[in-house]
């Protein structure tokens, strides 16, 4: 089983959601983050007052998946939050030992 | 020899066969009152039963013990499957080891036919005592009836005992009950509005019947009691009608759900829901069978709105009682007052007595709306007498109710008050909102059904309305300092009351099926602002504010940084007020969908996402502007008011910034075409209209040098108070300048008379009839206010925001004459005004002009020359 972790624009959460389900990944983690990798913050004027915008709005997006479902997982992320541009986001993926679903105690690919 | 139905096993089968009669008579039909007195009297008959037997068994029991039904079984309201409190009741007589056999006997006979049984063993002056740890006993205590036993031992307890605990203990159990009321309520975060509520302890749920029952009986100190034994909820409820409605409806929908989990579960869950409405329980005609859930839930809050708010009138009675208790101290806080036709005592509204005339002052709009503006103002409530006084005025205020300006007047009065919420909430309650806005019937309980939204939309309109109120004070938690950045944005409003009737409108659509409810709850807003008499502008900003309620939250949806998601979305709000009152809005509309929704990062992104959007509000005037063949809906609707002069509308629309006609109604524009078409009879057309809050002032006439700095002038002059202006031109060189202002002194307000005065005065400035320095030098003697916020002057240039002018903008102390200042410095320095955006927050001007200088933009150095130049002017216009 692998985790992935992947930041993407706040925008493009639906599309990557939807493409994850077109996959057949259903259950998903989102919390919404802010951060900056090298799409570094700037500066807005309003109103004569200055706002600095230093870490930008991100989400980001935790999943486990099936060992022969990664790649097919990561593809539907990369090809739905691509932009082509700086900001697009990261994804990371390690390794999960165990899986266990409260309700049964299910384990392994079948608690996922 | 006895029969088989007087033995252990026999009275047990009776009890069952009885308890299967029960249900299918309620399934059959019979009433929830019906139904849970019968299980209460097949319970008698069971307990009776087994005690006589126990008696047959041991004849010293035949004395000196008493069984007593307490709590919902005292009160002859036992649920199908709700356990039994039944308390053996010893006298000093008997030794309890001695009754210990015989009872343990009856007990385990109830266990083994499936009763959920509570007994207790006390002896009589035990019951005296009041335990706050085990305050649950002396309150069920309240609800006693003797089921069989010594009947004088019951009578020493009823006669004696109970009176004696409640004379000297209500207090303490008056303190105790609100306690454990607010933290059961609070338990349910004081709302009664949850998707699957659970019927018994939910705010208005059965609970709450029976607090108010106790808090009656423990009213001075239990003369209740004394008097009427044991008033049940029924009793109770014959004093209001519409309370015993919502009693009775709850009683069979506890019932249902006991029958339908086959167990003492009483959440209304969706599945429930389902069921309830398929079988139309509780609608007695009132719907129709097989009904879809959302509409019978609408039943059940209603219902249970009623109960919450007697129970919540019940509470602060009680609390009145206890002076030294935190609702108590609260309320001795609250302002009191006397007000023509009412006054408020201790926290509490009543009206006047009915005069000898026969004059009500509840059945007097005037003052019924001066009541529920007081409770807006000040967070009293209304006594159960003034309620009832409402209720039954309804068709007569509906028949005195006069629409219009006062009706407005009032309704703002309501809405800006620092309470509103729970204002509205009681208005709405009463069916007074109702009468003044029949648009909101619609909303009226209606549910949501989704896991998303957490209350009805009647409540999240109101939760939405709190939610704005509490930007205006500091807050606590992870929202504080956004709530702070907000607050500010909500201070500098011009016209708050205009976003409050927004927000009360805003999803009114949602009670007509189909469609989209913005659209939906535009239109049924267009029919209020008509009767209420708001002119265009309000108007305008009031529905277009409820038709875009949604586009900011669509909007954060997209790429904020994205220059086109803010194009896209400064298209949609047009002007900077707008943006504001729609970005206060989105935020309290997401606060106001369930209590996580709104989080500090949602925040955020609404707050860049304004910024960004009033930044190219300002920048990019300039660069859009109407093309000589362009079509668009605005432009067909006005030429459609000005048949046949289509080719004459077009010119004249041509080449002013799109700006101009995105925030002009058809028939504004359509005046000032008309008024262009007149220069041959006086070249400077004006079009004045007042309004008490904020006048609007209209220049129509063909450009020339100081134009915008004479007529700022004259306005100053008069004591006007600019709070927003702009300036655009077409191809032509026809100016519109549009002014709105305050009247500062009230000139105008005191003096009808002196509008026509007013107007011509402005009319002589402009065309030099009389001298603009003589007429300002008069109004510079007038006292100067001490600023409350130090505005620091700021001058900036963008030579990028447009392809042919040079922005320039001035965020500077709001004082009289200040746009004259700038205007007269921009024009002495030979300076264009190509377009004005004028706009005040609070106490900081903040005006955008783009300017040319010989039909082109500025260089550096011209730039540095004006800085200086408005910064000079900016202080010289202060020390004034």
């Amino acid at each position: 089983m692998q985790k992935i972790e992947a930041v993407i624009q706040p925008s493009k959460l639906d599309a990557v959601k939807d493409a994850l389900v077109e996959v057949g990944v259903e259950g998903m983690t989102i919390t919404e983050a802010r951060g900056h990798g090298r799409q570094k913050g700037h500066t807005e004027f309003y109103r004569g007052r200055e706002y600095s915008v230093d870490l930008l709005p991100k989400v980001k997006l935790e999943l486990v998946v099936a060992d022969d479902m990664l790649e097919k997982a990561i593809q539907a992320i990369t090809t739905a939050a691509r932009t082509g541009t700086i900001g697009d986001g990261k994804i990371f993926v390690s390794k999960i030992d165990e899986a266990i679903r409260i309700r049964n105690d299910e384990r392994g690919e079948i608690a996922l | 020899m006895q029969t088989s139905e007087s033995t252990t096993s026999g009275m047990r089968a009776m009890y069952q066969r009885r308890m299967l009669e029960i249900r299918g008579a309620f399934e059959a039909g019979a009433s929830g009152v019906a139904t849970i007195a019968a299980r209460s009297d097949a319970l008698d008959t069971l307990v009776r039963g087994l005690w006589r037997e126990a008696v047959e068994q041991d004849t010293r029991l035949k004395t000196g013990i008493a069984l007593v039904a307490l709590g919902g079984y005292g009160r002859r309201e036992l649920f199908p499957y709700s356990d039994m409190d039944l308390l053996f009741l010893l006298d000093g007589r008997l030794a309890e080891k001695q009754v210990k056999d015989a009872i343990r006997r009856v007990n385990q006979e109830m266990w083994d036919s499936g009763i959920r049984v509570s007994p207790a063993t006390r002896k009589l002056a035990e019951c005296e005592r009041f335990d706050e740890d085990n305050a649950e006993f002396a309150v069920s205590l309240l609800d006693h009836r003797l089921v069989t036993g010594d009947a004088a031992l019951y009578g020493k307890l009823s006669g004696q005992v109970v009176p004696k605990l409640l004379q000297r203990d209500h207090k303490a159990m008056t303190a105790r009950l609100l306690d454990l009321t607010r933290a059961r309520h609070a338990k349910y975060g004081d709302t009664l509005f949850h998707l699957e509520p659970s019927i018994k302890d939910c705010p208005g749920g059965l609970r709450d019947v029976h607090v108010c029952g106790w808090m009656t009986k423990l009213h001075d100190g239990g003369a209740q009691v004394l008097k009427n034994g044991s008033a049940t909820a029924a009793e109770l409820a014959e004093d209001w009608n519409e309370f015993g409605k919502a009693v009775e409806f709850l009683w069979l929908v506890r019932c249902f759900l006991h029958y339908r989990h086959e167990r003492d579960d009483n959440t209304l869950d969706w599945q429930a829901q389902d069921a309830a409405a398929a079988a139309a329980v509780g609608l007695s005609g009132q719907g129709p069978e097989g009904a879809d859930a959302g509409y019978w839930m609408r039943f059940y809050f209603r219902y249970a709105r009623s109960v919450q708010r007697r129970v919540m009138q019940a509470m602060e009675e009680s609390a009145a009682k206890a002076p030294s208790m935190l609702l108590g101290l609260r309320r001795e806080r609250r302002v009191e007052t006397v007000q023509p036709g009412f006054r408020v005592e201790r926290g509490r509204v009543n009206f006047d007595e009915v005069a000898v005339g026969g004059y009500d002052p509840a059945q007097d709009p005037d003052v019924v709306l001066q009541v529920f503006q007081a409770m807006a103002r000040t967070g009293c409530t209304l006594g159960r007498d003034a309620e009832e006084r409402v209720s039954r005025a309804l068709p007569l205020l509906s028949a005195h109710l006069e629409e219009g300006p006062g009706l407005w007047h009032h309704l703002q009065g309501v809405l800006t008050g620092p309470q509103a919420g729970d204002a509205l909430r009681a208005m709405h309650a009463l069916g007074v909102l109702e009468l003044l806005i029949p648009e909101f019937h619609g909303i009226d309980a209606l549910v949501i059904r989704d896991a998303y939204h957490r209350y009805t939309v009647d409540e999240h309109t109101f939760v939405l309305i709190d939610t704005l109120h509490g930007l205006e004070t500091a807050q606590k938690g992870p929202m504080a300092e956004w709530a702070a950045r907000f607050g500010g944005v909500m201070r500098e409003l011009p016209h708050p009351g205009l976003l409050y009737l927004a927000a009360l409108m805003h999803d009114t659509g949602k009670g007509r099926s189909g469609g989209d409810h913005a659209q939906e709850s535009m239109r049924m807003a267009e029919s209020v602002v008509a009767r209420l008499e708001l002119d265009a502008y309000e108007s305008d900003l009031v529905m277009s504010l409820i038709a875009n309620h949604l586009e900011m939250s669509a909007a954060l949806r997209r790429d904020i940084f994205d220059v086109e998601t803010v194009r896209a979305f400064a298209g949609k709000v047009h002007t900077p007020e707008a943006l504001r009152m729609l970005m206060l809005f989105t935020y309290a509309d997401i606060n106001a969908v369930h209590p996580d929704a709104l989080t500090p990062w949602k925040a955020e992104n609404l707050w860049r996402l304004y910024i960004a959007t009033a930044n190219y509000l300002d920048r990019s005037v300039d660069d859009e502007r109407v093309g000589p063949q362009e079509e668009s809906e605005l432009i067909h609707r006005v030429t459609a008011l000005l048949p046949g002069q289509k080719t004459a509308v077009r010119e004249f629309l041509e080449g002013f910034p799109e700006r101009y006609v995105l925030t002009r109604t058809p028939e504004q524009v359509r005046t000032h075409f008309q008024m262009a078409g007149r220069f041959a009879e006086d070249a400077v057309q004006l079009d004045f209209r007042y309004a008490p809050g904020v006048s609007e002032l209209t220049l129509v006439t063909r450009d020339r040098p100081q134009l915008f700095a004479n007529i700022a002038g004259a306005l100053a002059a008069w004591g006007m108070n600019i709070v927003t202006a702009d300036a655009f031109s077409n191809r032509q060189g026809v100016v519109v300048d549009s002014f709105r202002f305050t009247d500062s002194f009230r000139t105008l307000e005191m003096n009808a008379s002196e509008h026509g005065a007013f107007v011509k005065s402005v009319h002589d400035v402009m065309t030099e009839a009389i001298s603009l320095e003589k007429l300002l030098s008069g109004r510079r003697r007038g006292r100067k206010k001490s600023p409350l916020v130090v505005v620091e002057t700021r001058v900036e240039f963008d030579d990028k925001a447009s392809s042919h002018s040079t922005l320039l903008e001035v965020i500077a102390q709001d004082t009289t004459g200040l746009l004259r200042a700038l205007s007269l410095t921009l024009a002495g320095q030979g300076c264009n005004i190509e377009v004005a955006l004028v706009d005040t927050e609070g106490e900081t001007a903040i005006d955008v002009f783009y300017l040319t200088r010989n039909g082109a933009k500025l260089d550096a150095e011209s730039e540095t020359e004006l800085r200086r130049a408005l910064m000079t002017a900016v202080e010289e216009n202060a020390s004034r």
